[in-house]
């Protein structure tokens, strides 16, 4: 018998406990007592007499609804079909039918297949074809299905504010620019968002402006990429557009970029990262070595998930980050980046990034955020000059976008031009200026001495109810279009539904107001960007010379082949790096585009704006962030409050005032720990006034304090209590783990160590584990998980080894106080071994938490949004959440934070708690192993809830489904059913999935094939951090994955036997490095 | 001490004693066969229809295929109603002029559907797919009854749970060929078994057919998520 050890966990210094939020690691009685409560979500509205007398009300009249729905007894409510006359040829009713189309934001087109029945969308997947896309999808392009079914949206076409024809409106302002012609001093000027369709682009260049020669064409939009543009032309002496390949890049520096969510072609990047930051074993047994994976280098004001996910991150004021990269540039033999010192409390990072990225040239990466300064740009372009990058790892190219230029500039201009009264006509597309312009240009004022204005949108927002005419805009599943991804590729965008409020595509707007086309030019949109692509396609762009059979290929494809924008190899001129000018020191506020509504034009989208933010968790607000210092010493605080129900998501935030210049505004805080000191972060897009029933008045308007000489960064700004506060929905304390270190993680270097001991021992374990128990109850419990390497498989328990038996000494009959609970003692009965059993696993060290497959689950299980004062309440939907923990002793220590996300789906625990409880057996087991949720057996006990350990049932405390509007309707899966009120309801593999692949394997007499069923968090996983499938089929993936010695199952000590198991996060940090972060 | 209670109530006791749990258990009696009768579950009830189509019509006498109109019928879940294309393919020719196929004409004229009273309506939660059964050799039969002998149709089973699960737990009773999937004729004594050189029984052919098949063990059709989503 081996000799075992009591030691199993490593040292762990003390106070490394993982947290959630600052309320948790002070641990104060009241917070405590808050989290004991058995069932605290539903008090309030029982203690608040308000709502106690409507919820009586409501109830009365449900019973007399109730009543009057009632009227016939039978099971089933009698339905009408309604057949086709002629039905489409490809369609098989009640089968999906994808389309290749694409969604398009800030100019960059992403890749998706729309799925749809019957010809309604009601699911987006990435296109695995497209470039940008990779086969993922990120969040926000998932929740744009949700805009299409908009009620709120713009529904007829308004001349000042009276309906009025399009074809009309178009004839109008066709003559009115017509009259213009030939005055000098009343000018047209087309205002629209970056523009990235070559078809809209060819319009407006080489017809449009034929047409009216001294138009202008102004692009604006709030999230523009001057800086990055401006950088690269001053090394490069033009425009460039960059992209990079992080599948050959090994160590990547990134300066204040948050390239994993929130850049053009982050979901590639995202996929690309991560295949070198896989730490499954090779070679059999062998873990990876530090040079073979990849290792990243984060300096960044906020704590983003790119920050989150880090090897090493350094946080700082983002003005002192270009202070940073000059430091780094002069290492790397940048002689143009001056002898600027490093920012204080960075000097010692330089050295060793420095030797570490020459150790990797040509496989590293230098990464500048878009909001940094243009001579960061052109240092980072300097510095993959000097490591020999450009042509490997960074690839510039001539711009994707039609007509790339510096957009501040030029929107300045054009309202210096309307304040001057030379603009006669405005026509905006797309764009919502009164409420995005910075807070130094007065839109409004200048748009009141435009003579003729003229919108187009999706909704009548805030600057559409200003202008004469607003056209209603179809959204992009409406009408035709094409796009450039953020390599150049271009792609085809198609509709799959007839405009469901009579919108009409930009195309058809401009086509239609030139004067005297020809009357052979296409006015349709499909004909328009089919003529284009005529005369453009290009011309090694697919096998045959047959337009109309290319043409229909890249239709179905989603990508015209071999479009990407031509590669230049040229190196960038370091000359071209401005000198360094100190920023001032002291408090500095960075603006930055919201990861769930962008810049606003998402606020009406309820599905973005319940879905917690990546890092802080916020719902239904932004917030001005800082860091726990800061807010210490301004004298702000946020607390978790509760009113006596323990309600979790209720943040009570203090309001400040923020001044920047002579503008203020005031808006909540936010205490972010990993947030640079002296630093404030204010997101974008919220507190619009106009824009629907969902976004109206949320969160705080940041607009208000941009001045366009400072569009993300401003230093020297103040920031005041103002005595009040704010309540935020946050769930961040929501569905806590209570300290049990849900998150297993540790180093490379530690894992190497440690696996050839636990080769010879399994018990000795690999990283830290919570709690810490004896190393053969370790052992033994991680062989309770399904499809671990050494899963228990027989029916009587091992035999146990303690360190008090002796090595060739007969076991002793009594072990004295010995806890033998862990395999005999077990009321639930053995799952079914045989057959498939299915079960995922998910990889903690590629998760960043950009929350992808909670949208994705969202759109594919028709789950509801609840509601800001429902989160509060600790009543959000989400069958899969993302937790965000934290790990350090100290969190005013913002360098030695480390963070980890951890997606929590329904575990299908093969002795499920839940099941045992339930009164009327609605949750049992299937064949398969599924903890399957009957919910028209459901009565709404919630002790199935109450008995799941990690908290992911969610129930139906009122009617959440919306079952009274009817764009919704269209939008819901038929193969899901929709929830009612008193029903509780989870994740279940994505079940409908799982069924329909097995009709179909079944009907051609086959096994399902592993990957067949994909469930829709994995599909849309950008990281390619869930693995789905068979554990009765020992070659499928997850059971490869599961197969590592890194798996393990989230507390799987309370032998719940886990179908869904994590990785542990392992990280590859620089052992030279000052602060080696999860070392 | 005088008597309380006459003595007649002597019986009223009994009556009582006796008699109540009686009524309850007549009334749940009768309540679970007025669950089960064809006024609750619509069973053989003729549901009107904008135009009286007759399956023996077209089914039984003119002999045309299921799968002429329902098209999707082995590849969908939903066996799909014919387009009015599909009718006006002989209607355009035959009764051109018939007063009956108004409601068809208008619809191809206009462009609109026609507006049918679905006749096997499912409870909600429940998601059936013809697929499957088809691929499995369960007959049309098996659930619409004779469909040709159908002059206007009509629900032929009471589509409750356990009418479905009767088959689930017990496929063996309800396999036939593929081939005969369609058929409205087709009885198993029809066929020999090779074995015996008689006749089959349906339990017989049952159980050939579902190893053949791979129609799998009621544990399995009878787990929740096979139906219910």
């Amino acid at each position: 018998m081996a000799v075992t050890t009591d030691v199993a966990t490593p040292a762990e210094p003390a106070g490394t406990e993982q947290w959630v939020g600052l309320e948790e690691l002070a641990d104060t009685p009241a917070f405590q007592e808050m989290l004991h409560r058995e069932f605290p979500e539903d008090a309030t509205a029982w203690a608040d007499p308000v709502s106690r007398r409507q919820f009586i009300a409501l109830a009365g009249a449900s019973v007399a609804l109730a009543g009057a729905g009632c009227w016939s007894p039978r099971p089933a409510s009698p339905e009408k079909i309604y057949p086709y006359v002629r039905q489409p040829e490809q369609m098989t009713l009640g089968l999906p039918l994808f389309f290749a189309t694409g969604f398009t934001v800030g100019g960059v087109c992403s890749g998706v297949l729309a799925k749809s029945r019957e010809g309604r969308p009601i699911k987006l997947e990435g296109n695995p074809s497209h470039p940008s896309s990779a086969g993922a999808i990120d969040a926000i392009t998932q929740a744009s299905l949700l805009n299409l079914y908009d009620p709120d949206r713009s529904r007829l076409n308004l001349k000042t504010g009276i309906p009025t024809g399009f074809d009309n409106a178009l004839a109008e302002i066709r003559t009115a620019l017509l009259k213009l012609r030939g005055q000098p001093g009343k000018e047209i000027r087309l205002l629209t968002d970056t523009i990235g369709s070559p078809a809209l682009g060819g319009l407006i260049l080489e017809e449009f402006q034929k047409a009216f020669p001294t138009a202008k064409w102004v692009q604006y939009e709030p999230a523009h990429r001057d800086n990055a543009r401006e950088g690269g032309r001053l090394v490069y002496g033009e425009h460039v557009n960059t992209s990079y390949d992080f599948t050959k890049a090994l160590r990547v520096l990134s300066l204040d970029a948050d390239f994993l969510t929130c850049m053009p072609g982050s979901v590639r990047y995202s996929r690309d990262f991560n295949q070198n930051r896989n730490t499954h074993l090779k070679e059999g047994d062998k873990v990876p070595t530090a040079a073979q994976l990849n290792r990243l280098y984060v300096v960044e004001s906020m704590l983003t998930p790119t920050g989150a996910v880090a090897d090493h991150r350094l946080p700082m004021r983002s003005a002192d980050v270009e202070a940073f990269a000059r430091a780094v540039a002069r290492g790397l033999g940048v002689a143009a980046a001056g002898d600027t010192p490093a920012p204080a409390g960075a000097a010692e990072w330089i050295a060793p990034i420095v030797k570490d990225l020459q150790a990797f040239r040509g496989r590293s990466v230098v990464v500048a955020g878009d909001h940094q300064p243009p001579a960061v740009h052109a240092l980072a372009h300097a510095m993959n000059a000097a490591l020999g990058n450009i042509g490997t790892t960074v690839f510039n190219f001539s711009p994707a976008e039609v007509r790339p230029g510096n957009q501040t500039t030029e929107f300045k201009e054009l309202v210096k031009d309307m304040n001057a009264g030379s603009v006669a006509v405005l026509i905006m597309i797309g764009v919502n200026p009164v409420f995005t312009s910075p807070a130094d240009i007065n839109f409004e004022a200048a748009l009141d001495r435009v003579a003729l204005k003229i919108h187009m949108g999706s909704h009548v927002d805030e600057t559409a109810t200003l202008c004469d005419y607003h056209l209603n805009e179809a959204h992009y599943l409406e009408t035709w279009g094409d796009g450039r991804g953020h390599d150049g590729t271009a792609s085809l965008c198609q509709p799959l539904i007839a405009p469901l409020f009579n919108g009409h595509s930009p195309l058809e707007l401009i086509a239609g107001i030139i004067p005297d086309r020809p009357t052979e030019a296409p006015t349709n949109p499909r004909e328009i960007v089919k003529a284009f692509w005529r005369k453009n396609w290009p011309a090694n762009g697919g096998s045959t010379n047959n337009f109309d059979a290319q043409w229909q290929r890249a239709l179905q494809e989603g990508v015209i082949p071999n479009s990407a924008r031509p590669r230049f190899e040229k190196q960038p001129d370091p000359a071209g790096i401005p000198a360094y000018t100190a920023p001032a020191a002291g408090l500095e506020v960075n603006f930055r585009v919201d990861p769930t509504v962008y810049d606003g034009r998402y606020a009406n989208n309820g599905w973005l704006q319940e879905l917690p933010k990546p890092i802080t968790k916020l719902t239904w607000d932004n917030a001005i962030i800082v860091s726990p210092n800061t807010a210490n010493a301004k004298g702000l605080n946020v607390k978790t409050q509760s009113t006596g129900g323990g309600e979790h998501g209720r943040q009570v935030a203090d309001v400040a005032e923020l001044t920047v210049g002579d503008k203020k505004v005031r808006a909540a805080v936010w205490i972010q720990p990993g947030h640079a000191d002296d630093s404030i972060t204010f997101h974008f897009g919220y507190g619009r006034q106009k824009c629907g029933r969902v976004g109206q008045n949320t969160g705080f308007n940041s607009y208000a304090v941009r001045s366009s000489d400072a569009p993300w960064n401003k230093v020297g700004v103040q920031l005041t209590g103002t005595g009040d506060t704010y309540i935020l929905a946050s769930t961040q304390a929501h569905f806590r783990m209570e300290g049990r270190r849900p998150v297993r993680r540790g180093t490379r270097d530690e894992y190497e160590q440690n696996l050839a001991k636990h080769k010879e021992d399994p018990s000795v374990a690999l990283f830290a584990k919570a709690p810490s128990v004896a190393a053969p109850e370790w052992q033994e419990i991680d062989e309770t998980v399904p499809g671990s390497p050494n899963e228990w498989k027989g029916e009587k328990p091992k035999e146990h080894k303690h360190s008090h038996d002796k090595p060739g000494e007969e076991k002793k009959e009594d072990h004295g106080h010995h806890d033998d609970r862990l395999i005999p003692l077990s009321i639930v009965p053995a799952t079914n071994k045989e057959g498939r059993r299915w079960a995922m696993a998910i990889d903690l060290t590629a998760c960043h938490g950009c929350n992808a497959c909670v949208t994705a689950c969202m759109a594919e299980n028709n789950i509801p949004v609840v509601g800001k004062k429902e989160v509060t309440r600790g009543r959000e939907m989400h069958w899969i959440r993302v937790d965000r923990y934290y790990e350090g002793k100290d969190p005013n220590d913002a360098a030695n934070l480390i963070t980890h996300f951890q997606p929590v789906p329904c575990q299908q625990c093969e002795k499920a708690p839940c099941e045992v409880v339930c009164p009327v057996a609605a949750t049992v087991h299937s064949f398969d192993g599924l903890n399957d949720m009957v919910y028209n057996r459901c009565v709404g006990t919630r002790y199935c809830s109450n008995n799941c350990p990690y908290k992911v049932r969610r129930f139906n405390f009122l009617t959440f489904a919306d079952f009274k509007t009817d764009t919704y309707k269209l939008m819901r899966n038929p193969e899901v059913t929709v929830r009612e009120r008193g029903v509780m309801e989870k994740c279940t593999y994505c079940v409908q999935r799982i069924r329909a692949a097995e009709i179909e394997a079944e009907r051609q007499g086959r096994p399902i094939r592993d990957g067949e069923v994909v469930t829709s968090c994995q599909a849309a996983c950008p990281a390619g951090a869930i693995v789905f499938g068979d554990l009765g089929d020992p070659k499928s993936r997850v059971n490869v994955w599961k197969q590592q010695p890194t798996n393990y199952g989230l507390l799987a000590e309370l032998n719940t036997m886990p179908r869904t198991t994590y990785l542990a996060a392992v990280r590859n940090p620089n052992p030279d490095m000052p602060k080696s972060k999860g070392a | 001490m005088a008597q309380i209670f006459h003595r007649s109530m002597n019986s009223l006791a009994r009556i009582t004693v006796f008699g109540l749990p009686l009524l309850f258990a007549g009334s749940v009696l009768g309540g679970t066969i007025i669950y089960r009768s064809g006024y609750i579950t619509g069973e053989r009830e003729v549901v009107d229809q904008p135009v009286p189509f007759s399956h023996k019509h077209h089914v039984g006498e003119l002999g045309i295929d299921c799968r002429y109109c329902h098209t999707s019928v082995e590849t969908s879940g939903f066996a799909g109603i014919p387009p009015t294309k599909t009718c006006m393919n002989c209607h355009q020719q035959m009764w051109a002029g018939s007063e009956m196929l108004g409601v068809v004409r208008e619809s191809y004229k206009l462009n609109q559907s026609i507006p049918w009273e679905r006749v096997h309506n499912l409870p909600r939660y429940a998601y059936f797919n013809h697929s499957i059964h088809i691929a499995k050799g369960v007959g049309c039969k098996s659930c619409h009854g004779e469909v040709d002998k159908m002059s206007l149709t009509y629900q032929d089973n009471s589509l409750l749970m356990e009418w479905c699960l009767k088959c689930h737990r017990d496929p063996e009773a309800h396999l036939r060929p593929k081939e005969e999937v369609f058929s409205m004729k087709w009885k198993p004594e029809d066929m020999t078994n090779p074995e015996t050189g008689n006749p089959y029984t349906q339990r017989e052919l049952g159980k050939v057919l579902k190893a053949k098949y791979g129609v799998r063990d009621p544990l399995t059709l009878t787990s929740c998520s096979i139906c219910h989503r």
